[in-house]
């Protein structure tokens, strides 16, 4: 009894850690990936799509 | 209807490039593989059925030419290889230290673990999409994604209770005392956020 109250005691903190790892993971990953997500796309890979949008009207 | 295909790969592509890089980390190959992509699309655009998921359909060809190319070379991953600029992000010292650590540990998931994660992290892909994508059950993909987490969190911030099962689990215990040090790094902004969020 005694030790399932201590358990639930620890898993609080443990549950606020989770959401602040769960919010760094993700700031850390857009930090990593915004640039290439928003970096212009190749010119040589939209005239390959357009000149497909053209072979294909 | 034909030019409302090529608008959606166009529209598509920064997240075809978000893939292509979670699965081979190596922003070159990483290209190549995005405009294999679009090249097989455009190929089989014939095959697509309007109105279905045309997101599942374009990473799902990604993900098989990815798969299909890594059967050819059979090595592509290479974390010294890590594209620069994605860690070239300004900020504090302490910032990118922890930035370096958490690209070094993604490259240590297994790829289909690390796709399930950026995929549904940074794309915000629910797990039935993560499944269609993957070709596999949306357990499976929920699986991949509380895997890779669990591990990120063990190796950067040390937790070790609990574990990890299976392979990546075993690796955890030989690797932990190792990557101890690491831990500080990745503990400090955890708690930054905490405080900020």
């Amino acid at each position: 009894m005694g030790k399932r109250r201590d358990d639930a005691h620890s898993r609080k903190p443990k549950k606020k850690r989770d959401k602040a790892f769960d919010l760094w993971l993700k700031r850390g990953l857009h930090q990593m990936f915004d640039n290439v997500v928003n970096e212009p796309v190749p010119e040589e890979l939209l005239k390959l799509i357009q000149e497909d949008r053209e072979k294909q009207d | 209807m034909t030019a409302s295909f090529h608008d959606q790969v166009i529209a598509i592509l920064p997240k075809l490039r978000v893939q292509a890089l979670a699965l081979t980390r190596n922003r070159s190959v990483a290209e190549d593989l995005v405009q294999d992509t679009v090249c097989n699309a455009l190929a089989a655009q014939d095959s697509f059925v309007m109105g279905t998921n045309f997101a599942a359909w374009m990473h799902r060809i990604l993900r098989n030419r990815f798969i299909s190319d890594l059967r050819k070379k059979r090595e592509v991953g290479n974390i010294d290889d890590t594209p620069q600029s994605l860690l070239s992000v300004s900020g504090r010292h302490e910032d990118r230290l922890a930035l370096k650590e958490l690209d070094a540990a993604l490259a240590r998931l297994p790829d289909d673990q690390r796709e399930a994660l950026v995929l549904g992290v940074l794309e915000g892909m629910s797990y039935q999409e993560l499944a269609d994508v993957a070709g596999c059950a949306v357990g499976t993909a929920k699986s991949r994604v509380f895997r890779a987490r669990r591990q990120l969190e063990v190796w950067l911030m040390g937790e070790e209770e609990g574990g990890v099962s299976g392979k990546a689990g075993a690796e955890t215990t030989t690797r932990a005392s190792s990557t101890r040090r690491k831990t500080r790094t990745a503990r400090n902004t955890t708690r930054n956020a905490q405080q900020t969020a």
